[in-house]
C-alpha cells in the first residue's frame, strides 16, 4: 500500500539512526580491543608475532566484511548454533575494525624514531613503561585523524548489518521508500543523516589535530 | 676492580664485522676519550656499553655486571649507566621537568614534589634551571642537549657514556655543552666520550683511545698519545682531522 511521506517517516528515520550509532559504538569498541592486540603483534620483537599479525590482517582485508556477517549469523547455524544477531554484529565488526585499526596504530607507533625507545631503555624504563610514556602519547597524536577516518567508515558501512535483520537507517530507507515510493526523496534525507553524524566527527578530528600540535 | 671492563669483544652487523676484539678498562672516576674514523666502531663500542647492543663475543663487565649475559637485568644496568645521544633524543611530548623525572618517578618510584626538585638540582648543573617549564621545541640544539645530560644525571649514574653528543650542534653552541662535561669532570664523573673535538679531548680527557677497523688500535695518556702517536694510522687520522 502506497502512502504519502510526512514527518513521522522522518522521525522514523532518525530513530533508526539509533542502530547505526549502537552499531558503531559496538564495532568501534571491539574493534579497538582487537586492533590494539594486533598493532601489538605486528610491531613484537619475535617474528612468529608479527607473522600472526599479518596473517589476521591480510587474510580480514581480503575478504568482505559482508561474508564475515554472513559466517556468524547464518553459518554458525548450520553447526546448530543460534547467533542472536547483536552477537554476530558484534564478532564481525570486531574482527573487520580490529584488522583495519591494527595497521593504523601500528604505522603510528612505527612512526615514532626507534632513538625515542632507545632513549627510554637507557634510562631503564622496561618495554612496557617505554611503550606507555614514550611511544603511545606520541603515536596517539598522529593516529586521530586516520582513526576518525575509519569511524566515518565505519558509520557508513554499519548499513551493510541490514542483511541479518538489523532495521538501521539504510535499511529504514528502504522500508520507508517500499511504502511512500518516494526513493529520491527518502534517500536524500538518509544521506543527510548520514552526513550529520561523519561531518561533525571530521571537524572534531581537524580541531584536536590543531590542538595536540604533533610535537607536544 | 675496572669499573668498565670489556675483554675481546665481537660485534657483528650481519657480514660486517664492527667489533672485532675490542678490549678496553676503564677506571673509575677516569674519562676516557674515543676517538676514530667514523666506521671504526667507536659508537658502537659505547652502545655495548649499556646493553643496547647485543655481541657475538667476549666479555662486557660494567659497575659489577656482566652485560653479555642472558639472565642479565639491564634496566638495573642502564640506571646506573647513563648515556647521551648525538640527536638528543628528548621525549617531544614532554615539558623538560617531565622529560628529566620520567625515569626517577617510573623506574624509581620517586614522589612527584621530590622529582620536581631532583629536576631543579639536575638542571642547575647544566646551567638552565630557568628552562624547567619549557618544551623541548623550544629550547635551541645546545639547550636540549644539556637537558638530555640533566636527565641522565637525574637518575645519579656511576658511568656516563657520550656519544658524539657536539656533532649534530652549530659550532656557536658547541662551547656551552662542553662545558658542562667539563663541569661533571671537576665532580669526578666516570666518563667516556665519542668525540671529534680533539681540543676537548686533549684539555679534559685523561686517556685517549684511538679505534681503528673495530679494535682498539692505540690508547695512553690524552696529551701525550694527541702530540706523539705511536702507531702511524693514529697519526694519518689526526693529521687528517687536525687540519
Amino acid at each position: 500500500m502506497i502512502r504519502d511521506l510526512s514527518y513521522i517517516d522522518v522521525l522514523y528515520l532518525i530513530a533508526a539512526m539509533r542502530w547505526t550509532l549502537a552499531l558503531t559504538v559496538i564495532a568501534f569498541l571491539g574493534g579497538g580491543i582487537v586492533g590494539i592486540v594486533i598493532a601489538l603483534l605486528r610491531t613484537a620483537n619475535w617474528p612468529p608475532l608479527r607473522w600472526l599479525g599479518a596473517l589476521y590482517v591480510h587474510g580480514v582485508q581480503g575478504t568482505p566484511l559482508l561474508a564475515w556477517l554472513f559466517v556468524f549469523f547464518f553459518g554458525l547455524s548450520i553447526f546448530g548454533i543460534t547467533v542472536s544477531p547483536w552477537i554476530a554484529a558484534a564478532a564481525a565488526y570486531s574482527i573487520y575494525a580490529g584488522a583495519f585499526l591494527g595497521e593504523i596504530w601500528r604505522g603510528c607507533l612505527q612512526a615514532i624514531a626507534k632513538t625515542q625507545w632507545e632513549a627510554g631503555a637507557s634510562l631503564g624504563l622496561s618495554t612496557a613503561q617505554q611503550l606507555r610514556y614514550v611511544i603511545v602519547p606520541q603515536a596517539v597524536r598522529i593516529a586521530i585523524p586516520p582513526t576518525v577516518g575509519f569511524l566515518v567508515q565505519l558509520i557508513k558501512n554499519t548499513s551493510l548489518a541490514a542483511v541479518i535483520g538489523f532495521v538501521e537507517l539504510t535499511r529504514e530507507g528502504q522500508l520507508t521508500t517500499a511504502t511512500t515510493f518516494r526513493p529520491f526523496t527518502v534517500y536524500l534525507i538518509v544521506a543527510a543523516l548520514y552526513f550529520a553524524l561523519c561531518f561533525p566527527l571530521t571537524r572534531w578530528s581537524r580541531r584536536l589535530e590543531g590542538r595536540l600540535h604533533v610535537a607536544r | 676492580m675496572s669499573l668498565v671492563d670489556l675483554s675481546n669483544v665481537v660485534k657483528r652487523f650481519g657480514a660486517l664485522t664492527v667489533l672485532d676484539e675490542a678490549s678496553l678498562n676503564v677506571e673509575q672516576g677516569e674519562i676516557v676519550a674515543i676517538i676514530g674514523r667514523s666506521g671504526s666502531g667507536k659508537s658502537t663500542l659505547l652502545r655495548c656499553i649499556n646493553g643496547l647492543e647485543a655481541i657475538q663475543a667476549g666479555r662486557i663487565v660494567v659497575d659489577g655486571t656482566v652485560v653479555n649475559e642472558p639472565g642479565t637485568d639491564l634496566r638495573a644496568l642502564r640506571q646506573r649507566v647513563g648515556i647521551v645521544f648525538q640527536s638528543f633524543n628528548l621525549f617531544p611530548h614532554l615539558s623538560v621537568e617531565r622529560n628529566i623525572t620520567l625515569a626517577p618517578r617510573v623506574v624509581k618510584h620517586v614522589p612527584n614534589a621530590q622529582a620536581r626538585e631532583l629536576a631543579r638540582v639536575a638542571l642547575r648543573k647544566v646551567g638552565l634551571e630557568d628552562k624547567i617549564d619549557a618544551w623541548p621545541d623550544q629550547l635551541s640544539g645546545g639547550q636540549q642537549q644539556r637537558v638530555a645530560i640533566a636527565r641522565s644525571l637525574a637518575m645519579s649514574p656511576h658511568l656516563m657514556l657520550f656519544d658524539e653528543i657536539t656533532s649534530a650542534l652549530d659550532p656557536e653552541l658547541v662551547g656551552e655543552v662542553l662545558k658542562v662535561l667539563e663541569e661533571m669532570a671537576r665532580e669526578g664523573m666516570t666518563m667516556m666520550l665519542v668525540t671529534h673535538e680533539m681540543g676537548f679531548a686533549r684539555r679534559v680527557a685523561h686517556r685517549v683511545v684511538f679505534m681503528h677497523h673495530g679494535k682498539v688500535w692505540e690508547q695512553g695518556p690524552a696529551a701525550q698519545t694527541l702530540a706523539k702517536p705511536n702507531t702511524p694510522e693514529l697519526e694519518t687520522f689526526l693529521s687528517a682531522v687536525l687540519h
